[in-house]
């Protein structure tokens, strides 16, 4: 893995070492908060959701697939 | 016991290394470090409960911090012990470090509450405890009880102090230091790791205990001083009430162990992190030098370069 090396995609933003998109700060952000927030809201009604193994895949999947969706529907408008 | 406290300490350890071992301890090693105590001792503590049959502990704070029971998992004893076999079983200087500031973190912290670890253990079995907060962990409260008892008390004072310690330090948390220094301590395992997770979801990764750490606060301090509807002295009331008095909360009685004077725990607590630094900065070089003619005799074994 390298994660120093930046690659461009056709659209001229960075790509890491799988050639996903590398996300800006105020993107990571962005999507953590979500992650946070509804992570957050949920576990308060439903504790079972908060445990070691939910917590980090919540995370996770929400800023490993959040974008991807993101992209797929900006660039379907696009066409 | 601590509950957030936990998994904010593990970047309070990450960003305060000695200099010398900035960029080379392992982040999994303080992971597993910090985890190792109530993974092996917790689930039993709260037990399960099935078909009306409740499994688990008899006497949970005796199970969780207690010996006999499983009170040795939260000893500086223990955590040497298991640093010195995974050091026997890889070699892994970075690894091993790591694992052991980490647990002493945890066994360390735990002194806060009216239950406290067995910090000298086995040379006594008495507690050592500051009494902080309240130790509410019963077979009836289970762990929802224990929450509320806990996010009640100066326990998340204690909570907010560690997110405070972890937001003075906020680079830790960031992509860049992540590259950096967590990395090149664990530069195989973040491979591997890589090979299906592109690297916004290996960032996401590395900053998730933290991310659980602050959604387990907000979520249970909200469940007890909003949702939960407790019935306390025969009157019902809406949330659980706060009590940041010392051995708080008032409305639960606080378990204890046999304990040595609440006075001299503190001093003693932080000369004995003093003590696990010093010895983490000591065995330093020597270890990497070990770890070094291992790797050359193994290379030399197999025929590679």
């Amino acid at each position: 893995m390298s994660t120093t090396v930046t690659i461009e995609g056709p659209d001229g933003r960075p790509l890491d070492h799988r050639g996903s998109r590398r996300l800006s700060t105020a993107e990571q952000w962005t999507w953590t908060l979500l992650a946070a927030v509804t992570y957050t809201v949920l576990s308060i009604w439903h504790k079972w959701l908060l445990n070691w193994i939910v917590g980090p895949v919540w995370l996770v999947g929400w800023v490993v697939i959040g974008p991807f969706v993101a992209d797929q529907i900006v660039r379907r408008f696009r066409r | 016991m601590s509950w957030a406290a936990h998994q904010f300490e593990i970047y309070a350890v990450q960003a305060h290394l000695p200099k010398k071992m900035r960029g080379r301890v392992s982040f999994f090693g303080i992971f597993f470090g910090d985890f190792t105590p109530d993974f092996l001792a917790k689930f039993w503590v709260y037990g399960i409960t099935i078909n009306g049959t409740h499994y688990g502990a008899s006497v949970p704070h005796k199970w969780h911090r207690g010996f006999p029971g499983m009170g040795f998992t939260h000893t500086l004893f223990f955590g040497f012990v298991c640093a010195a076999l995974i050091w026997l079983w890889k070699r892994n200087r970075a690894f091993t470090v790591g694992y052991l500031l980490g647990f002493a973190a945890h066994a360390l912290t735990d002194v806060n509450d009216s239950v406290g670890t067995m910090l000298l253990f086995p040379v006594t079995w008495l507690s050592w405890s500051v009494e902080t907060w309240a130790y509410a962990a019963t077979i009836d409260g289970g762990k929802y009880l224990d929450a509320a008892s806990y996010y009640s008390s100066l326990g998340l004072v204690m909570d907010l102090f560690w997110l405070v310690v972890v937001l003075c330090s906020w680079r830790v948390l960031t992509r860049e230091y992540w590259r950096t220094n967590v990395v090149p301590a664990d530069a195989r395992a973040w491979a591997w790791l890589g090979r299906w997770i592109p690297e916004r979801g290996l960032v996401a990764l590395y900053q998730a205990t933290f991310f659980y750490g602050v959604c387990r606060l907000v979520s249970w301090t909200t469940w007890a001083h909003v949702v939960a509807e407790p019935m306390i002295d025969g009157v019902k009331r809406r949330g659980y009430p706060f009590d940041l008095s010392w051995t708080g909360p008032w409305w639960l009685e606080a378990r204890t162990l046999p304990h040595v004077n609440p006075w001299i725990v503190l001093p003693v607590t932080l000369v004995l992190l003093a003590f696990v630094y010093w010895l983490a900065i000591r065995w330093w070089e020597r270890m990497g030098a070990i770890e070094e003619s291992t790797r050359v005799r193994r290379r030399s074994r197999t025929g590679t370069d």
